[in-house]
């Protein structure tokens, strides 16, 4: 699971140097092929300029603490009654509290870098640089910065604490997705200000956040 | 000095639009042509508003709260009240900022309260602002799902997508549907555009990679989008007509790239919805603006299955 993760994620960081994609051209500029990235391999499994076996396995360190916490996810959800497929706002918000109640009881000792670990930070920042000192970076940054005209700081925010209300849930581009290690459904990577944030997005808490993630 | 500077700026500009404005739009607010800086429009082109025929409308990137959508949402109801359209297609990006209680009723609820009341139902699909609790909304009639399929008549059927967290799962799934589909007609919903002229987000190259051929394959007729704040009628890609919608509330005024060369109309100095009408073998569309002008208008013909 872990050697198919890092594959995956290698694979995929490499994408995000030749794909210059979101871009109005006819077709998607080839990213170099490599032999585990052939010219022939679709879009969902291409590959841009292979990481360093050190960052893939600086990667792979999320991969058991983003497991952990799915599994914790999972568990407290059974526990939860079961949200009805058509759910009032009410109901909704309602589940969504509790599910946070929750999560943040069991995971009341969690700190900064439990999940985007110290090794795979520095990593992520430089895959992140890469993505926005592209072609096409300049674009992309307007794109998560629009409707994201928060300072992530003066929010205060902290691992574990509830996604605020009034803060905008922001655009993260296919280039940042493709170039970051993959998630279930239960959490999503967002920016807040120039912060990454690893989102619950059932219980709306903040599972971890890397602080100035974004280049300036 | 700076305000007269700027005076005479948006004189200018004013004089530049009016004068190149397209005669066959009949678009006007006072004395300027809002189609001015647009390509230009053919003659409108009426729905037909056939007894039996399916009617429905088209709204994306809208749920700001703001006098705008609201104003686009009387629009809505103005229609309805001589052209009865049961279903809405949301293209995503339903709630912006907060997604508490109050929000689903000032940013949904509230501004289309008359279509609701009259029974229209809202099918949506979800953008990059939308949080995925909104899937068991019940007036999203999404059944809980991220995507989900829905057939309003058994010759017409919408594949409701999601693009901002796509999967393999999705895709493959995608495929059994399409493939398992005997509808004719064959619509594909989703927020982020496989063509568009947007220069804040433009053409999802990486999603077209993926999405297109099965479009192509399993004869998908149409395609409709958002993300991008403008309406856009992009020139038919491999048979498949595309439509960004994503002027329901937010707007990005100016925003079309016109050296794109895949415009067959754009529309982006105002908030605009579309509404349709599929019978037998063509879909007639209308886009809409806030003051109520048909911007563009058209029919199109289905893909044929040839065997």
């Amino acid at each position: 699971m872990s050697a198919t993760r890092s594959v995956v994620v290698s694979l995929v960081a490499a994408a995000v140097l030749a794909l210059g994609a979101c871009t109005r051209g006819d077709s998607p500029p080839a990213p170099p092929a490599t032999s585990a990235s052939p010219a022939s391999a679709p879009a969902t499994e291409r590959v841009v300029g292979p990481l360093t076996p050190a960052d893939a396995q600086a990667l792979a360190t999320m991969n058991d603490r983003l497991k952990e916490y799915v599994d914790l996810h999972t568990k407290i959800e059974r526990s939860l009654p079961t949200l009805p497929k058509e759910a009032t706002p009410v109901q909704i918000d309602k589940n969504q509290r509790a599910f946070e109640k929750l999560m943040r009881e069991a995971r009341a000792t969690a700190k900064p870098g439990d999940i985007f670990t110290p090794e795979a930070r520095p990593v992520i920042k430089r895959l992140l640089a890469a993505v926005f000192g592209g072609p096409d970076g300049k674009q992309l940054k307007a794109s998560i910065m629009d409707e994201n005209p928060v300072d992530a700081a003066a929010l205060k925010l902290t691992v574990n604490g509830r996604y605020p209300d009034t803060v905008p849930l922001t655009t993260v581009p296919p280039q940042v997705l493709q170039t970051l290690p993959k998630l279930t459904e239960d959490l999503e990577y967002r920016f807040v200000g120039d912060w990454l944030i690893l989102l619950d997005t059932h219980a709306h808490v903040i599972a971890d956040f890397i602080d100035n993630a974004l280049p300036k | 000095m700076r305000t007269r500077h700027l005076s005479l700026i948006v004189l200018l500009f004013l004089f530049i639009v009016t004068g190149v404005g397209d005669r066959n739009s009949g678009i006007t607010a006072g004395t300027i042509r809002l189609e001015a800086r647009q390509s230009p429009a053919g003659p409108l082109v009426p729905l037909p508003n056939r007894a039996g025929s399916f009617k429905f409308g088209v709204l994306g990137d809208f749920g700001t709260g703001s006098q705008a959508q609201y104003q686009l949402a009387e629009q809505m109801v103005t229609l309805h009240g001589r052209f009865k359209y049961d279903t809405v297609v949301l293209v995503g990006d339903n709630l912006y900022g907060s997604q508490r209680p109050q929000d689903f009723k000032k940013k949904f609820e509230l501004p289309y309260k008359p279509l609701l009341d009259a029974g229209v139902k809202f099918y949506a699909s979800l953008g990059n602002h939308d949080a995925r609790e909104q899937r068991s909304y019940k007036l999203f009639n999404m059944g809980g799902n991220l995507y989900y399929t829905f057939n309003p008549s058994p010759d017409i059927r919408f594949f409701m997508l999601e693009s901002s967290y796509p999967t393999p799962e999705q895709f493959d799934w995608l495929e059994k549907e399409l493939k398992a589909s005997g509808s004719n007609w064959k619509i594909a919903v989703f927020h982020h555009p496989l063509y568009s002229s947007g220069d804040r987000h433009g053409s999802d190259l990486l999603l077209r990679e993926v999405l297109e051929p099965l479009f192509v394959k399993y004869h998908v007729s149409v395609v409709l989008n958002g993300h991008d704040h403008f309406y856009e009628r992009v020139k038919p890609q491999k048979g498949i007509a595309y439509f960004v919608v994503g002027s329901g509330g937010q707007l990005r005024v100016g925003n079309i790239d016109r050296a794109s060369g895949i415009t067959a109309k754009g529309f982006d100095t105002d908030q605009a919805f579309m509404a349709a009408e599929i019978t037998g073998d063509e879909m007639y569309f209308n886009a809409i603006s806030r003051l109520g002008q048909t911007v563009d208008s058209g029919v199109l013909t289905r893909r044929k299955i040839t065997p």
